[in-house]
């Protein structure tokens, strides 16, 4: 065969599969019986525990003639999906949302009221702070089937090998002490402390750093006027940042860490990190993992909080569906228990602790106290992720040397301005 | 037989042109037409990207907001300077490879395909890669690139942290990647140079830079425009690299327009003031084609 | 210098330039096969240490990315956008190059002025047109969303235009005597004359798109529908992150280029004397 027959073989091959493509296109239709679920992609054992309970939810509605679809978003791509789905006028019946964007998706009117769908006894059994992110002007529209937790875990055994007395579970270290410590570690040849600052500035830096800010008496935004400026830029704030930028002027932490997990490798001492990292951590550590509350700038107590939770679409044609599906997924037994089997996140709801014997014990011990004691979700406004944005940039520019007041006022202005428009 | 051509029928060959023309014209219009004029519309409105439909006219708003933020300030200057960096570097570099390669033994050829290796990458794998070679000095861990400065002696850098250093590199790491496709450019705009001419002037006495001067560069002015031109839009359509690598920072000095036309669309989901920043954005990139186009005809006069 | 000096002196340079162009690439695929905790180990000459390499990356890496159907899809999509727009990019070529109608040149001027129009700034609008024309959910449709917009290229047409406009008349005029319709000569003579622009137009589309990266994170719904970039994209923000995973699915992800680009090689050699922008 000539090279020119080649060539026209190969376009019109080429050519007629992709109309045939386009053709078919053209001619399927999306079966509107079942429930339309999104949910972001976690990791492999997460998913598919979502995928079974999904399953068992289908199995038991079944003869209602009742079916639901889940589809995976991975985190990069599910805010974006959810926003070209809403220009577009394709959203499911139900989603889970990342807790802090609730706002912004009540805002835009997206999400239906749960309240007429819980009872106050019910509602009674869940975490406080699940109810605090799932509530909006005095309205509940989410509802998660777990949490999350920040702590420091530390090895006993590095700590001890150093002097230093670990932090206690009940009282945190206030900045001075941690500070000392990380001196009295790094005098000792050991890096004192990791806090997990990679590359880009995402939402890790606004969950991980805002208890700095909270324990100094700052906020990042006035929860009753929504105001940003003046408040995130607040003096309280600054100077905690100022706390803050230490661990980095004095190389006690690493700003632009190579390795994902120091401290499992034995790389740091201590471990500035979420519950996440619980189960990865013991198997590392042992009886020489401890955790303590994250140090404290001023005298407040709080503990970050905030997770995925379910939420309605008001544009949903089967609202009593959709209901059904909610309370299954946060259902003690039916959702919360098995998904939380597979994530190690902390159960949203008091009656499930009980399937989990790991919460008599340390880490797991401190998780539960600090949500129920002291958790506090993070700003609730429409503009979040301009908020969050801002702030993020503005920490990560801090933790690099820059000035925390000028920093931090030119990331309320900027915020401020989007939440203006 | 030229004159086959002009008597052959009129009005068919219309018919038959506008057949011809048809199914690029349909899927042009739809899907870059189409979608530009739907920006341009939203721009002069208050489009929510969550709340579809429901626009109201704000005028000429979104552009008096645009050129006052800080922002949108600060990206353009940094999508203007990564151009003022990449374009010249690129297009000096691949122009002396061009030259360089430019000769029939097979090392040669095979040299040149080395150099256009990296256009190969795509741009997620490019980030991905580069953000871990640009890895800070961290005890016995660093970067490739580090590795290689802190080899000669010169002390390491924290190259996606540093505010001055962000944009340069980001710059450098897209010169390696592109630099190889306009090689390529260049070696096919070499194969108009009329040998004989050259060799005339080499006879003549003229010196490498001499001819480079009145021989070279005066056949290769097609080449180097549109090279220029090509590297100038591609510079201004910056993303994925800050988007991925840097995330803007530090200090903002890596957002680019795009970047910032894509976070005020998806996270402040203002689509009307993102909107007006696409215009805006085409307008800059047509005015600088525009400006190619006429620094190339005064030449030629 | 002598001459054999000035040679070994050219020898060395090359070489130096190449090992430019080629370390990091070199590097990506050696820490590929690294096992985590030795990615960065052994500084600048850690490239030479092949004491600890191992291939348990790449099958970590296929199935955390699921690579094998992510492959399926963006193959599609190129194979797609290659065989659909050589056709249509063709035809509107050879209509501006070889044939008169009322509007040309207005028209042909629109087309060079969208060539600077780019689909990532124009993504929502163009993502409620894709809606509009049902290109949106299943995999049929979506495969339909990642390929029909950019299918008709305007720098191809313009490309091809200037291509065409090189080809000397006479062989068109002869099969136009002996009676051939226009789609004739287009097909059998025009075409086959501009083979390497055609094989450049290939590796362009192919590096172009398999690039894409806004467009599929906000087309690609379903797992199913996940091109290769958004499974890599995946790896680098889901955890556990591995970079000795993501290294190896960027090499996997980077072979099919290099292949395509391999397969056109020979084709395209010739075709470069025509790209000047005049």
């Amino acid at each position: 065969m000539k090279i020119s027959q080649q060539f026209r073989l190969f376009l019109t091959v080429f050519g007629l599969l992709g109309f045939g493509i386009f053709l078919s296109g053209c001619g399927s239709a999306e079966s509107g019986e079942t429930l339309r679920v999104w949910a972001h992609q976690g990791q492999e054992a997460e998913n598919q525990a979502m995928r079974e309970i999904v399953a068992s939810f289908n199995e038991a509605h079944a003869i209602a003639g009742i079916r639901a679809e889940i589809e995976f978003f991975p985190d990069h791509q599910y805010s974006e999906r959810i926003a070209a789905g809403a220009a577009a006028g394709d959203l499911p019946d139900i989603m889970d949302l990342d807790g802090p964007t609730l706002a912004r998706y009540v805002d835009a009117g997206l999400l239906a009221p749960l309240d007429d769908d819980f009872s106050e006894a019910e509602l009674a059994d869940f975490l406080p702070t699940i109810i605090a992110q799932g509530t909006i002007d005095d309205r509940l529209y989410a509802l998660g089937a777990f949490d999350s937790a920040l702590v420091l875990y530390y090895d006993r055994e590095i700590l001890a090998a150093a002097g230093v007395t670990p932090p206690n579970e009940d009282r945190p270290w206030t900045w001075d002490e941690f500070l000392a410590a990380c001196a009295t570690l790094k005098e000792a040849g050991v890096d004192p402390v990791s806090l997990h600052m990679d590359e880009s500035a995402d939402e890790w830096y606004t969950y991980a750093f805002s208890p700095v800010i909270w324990s100094a008496g700052g906020s990042l935004m006035d929860p009753d006027t929504g105001r940003i400026e003046g408040v995130l830029n607040a003096p309280e704030n600054i100077e905690a940042l100022r706390q803050w930028q230490q661990l980095f002027a004095l190389d006690y932490a690493d700003n632009s860490p190579v390795e994902p997990n120091p401290f499992g490798l034995g790389k740091t001492a201590m471990d500035w990190s979420g519950h996440w990292m619980a189960r990865s951590h013991l198997e590392a550590k042992r009886e020489a993992l401890g955790a303590a509350p994250l140090p404290v700038v001023g005298e407040h107590r709080a503990a970050a909080s905030g997770s995925w939770a379910w939420a309605m679409l008001s544009t949903s044609d089967r609202p009593d569906v959709a209901a059904k599906f909610l309370r299954w997924v946060v259902s003690t037994e039916n959702g919360i228990v098995p998904i939380v089997r597979a994530n190690g996140a902390v159960p949203a709801r008091r009656s499930a602790f009980e399937a989990f014997p790991e919460y008599e014990e340390i880490p797991y011990r401190l998780f539960k106290r600090q949500l129920t004691e002291h958790g506090r979700p993070r700003p609730q406004t429409p503009h979040y992720p301009a908020l969050t944005r801002n702030f993020a940039e503005a920490l990560r520019d801090i933790a690099n040397g820059a000035d925390p007041a000028e920093t931090l006022t030119r990331a309320a202005t900027q915020a401020q301005a989007v939440a203006d428009r | 037989m030229k004159n086959v051509r002009v008597t052959a029928k009129r009005l068919p060959e219309t018919w038959t042109a506008w057949g011809f023309l048809a199914p690029a014209l349909v899927l042009l219009g739809l899907f870059v037409l189409w979608p530009t004029l739907r920006a341009l519309f939203w721009s002069f409105t208050d489009a929510d990207l969550l709340r579809p439909q429901q626009d109201q006219s704000r005028g000429m708003a979104n552009y008096s907001v645009l050129l006052n933020d800080p922002r949108f300030r600060q990206a353009f200057f940094n999508t203007a300077l990564f151009a003022l960096m990449v374009v010249p570097v690129q297009t000096v570099f691949s122009f002396f490879l061009a030259l360089w390669v430019n000769r029939p033994e097979p090392y040669w050829r095979w040299l040149r395909t080395v150099f256009f290796v990296p256009v190969v990458v795509s741009l997620p794998v490019l980030a991905i890669l580069w953000t871990l070679l640009y890895q800070p000095v961290r005890g016995e861990e660093m970067g490739l690139i580090n590795a290689l400065i802190t080899g000669i002696g010169l002390p390491g850098q924290r190259w996606l942290r540093d505010p001055t250093l962000a944009l340069p590199a980001l710059a450098f790491m897209s010169v390696w990647q592109g630099a190889g496709f306009q090689m390529l450019i260049f070696l096919a705009g070499l194969q108009n140079l009329n040998a004989e001419t050259l060799e005339a002037a080499r006879i003549d006495g003229a010196g490498p830079l001499q001819r480079l001067r009145y021989v070279i560069l005066p056949s290769m002015k097609n080449s180097i425009i549109f090279v220029v031109t090509a590297t100038l839009i591609l510079s201004f359509r910056l993303f994925a690299q800050p988007y991925l690598m840097t995330g803007g920072g530090p200090d903002g000095r890596t957002r680019s327009l795009i970047q910032f036309i894509y976070e005020t669309t998806f996270q402040d989901r203002n689509l009307g003031l993102a909107s007006a920043g696409v215009i805006l954005f085409l307008f800059i990139v047509a005015f600088l084609t525009l400006m190619q186009r006429l620094a190339g005809k005064e030449e030629k006069s | 210098m002598s001459r054999g000096g000035k040679r070994l002196a050219g020898w060395i340079a090359s070489g130096l330039v190449a090992l430019f162009f080629l370390l990091p690439l070199i590097w990506m695929v050696h820490a590929s096969f690294r096992p985590e905790n030795r990615i960065f180990a052994g500084g600048f000459f850690g490239v030479l240490d092949f004491s600890d390499l191992h291939v348990g990356n790449y099958p970590a890496a296929w199935r955390r990315a699921s690579m094998g159907r992510a492959m399926v899809v963006s193959l599609t999509q190129a194979a797609g956008i290659i065989g659909i727009g050589l056709l249509v990019n063709s035809l509107a070529a050879y209509a501006f190059a070889r044939m008169d109608f009322r509007g040309k040149n207005p028209l042909f001027a629109l087309v060079v002025a969208l060539i600077i129009l780019p689909v990532e700034v124009l993504a929502v609008p163009l993502f409620l047109t894709a809606r509009d024309l049902g290109l949106t959910g299943g995999m049929a449709p979506t495969m339909g969303a990642l390929i029909l917009p950019f299918a008709a290229k305007a720098f191809n047409i313009y490309f091809l235009r200037q291509h065409f406009l090189s080809l000397p008349m006479e062989l068109e005029e002869a099969a136009r005597v002996d009676g051939a319709s226009t789609f004739r000569i287009y097909w059998n003579i025009a075409l086959p004359s501009i083979r390497p622009a055609l094989a450049t137009v290939i590796v362009l589309d192919v590096l172009t798109h398999w690039s894409d990266f806004i467009w599929p994170l906000i087309v690609c719904t379903r797992e199913e529908t996940r091109t290769v970039q958004i499974g890599l994209a995946n790896l680098f923000t889901e955890p556990p992150i591995q970079y000795g995973h993501i290294l190896a699915a960027a090499v996997i992800a980077t072979l099919p280029v290099v292949l395509v680009f391999r397969l056109a090689q020979r084709h395209m050699v010739a075709s470069q004397s025509n790209v000047g922008i005049k």
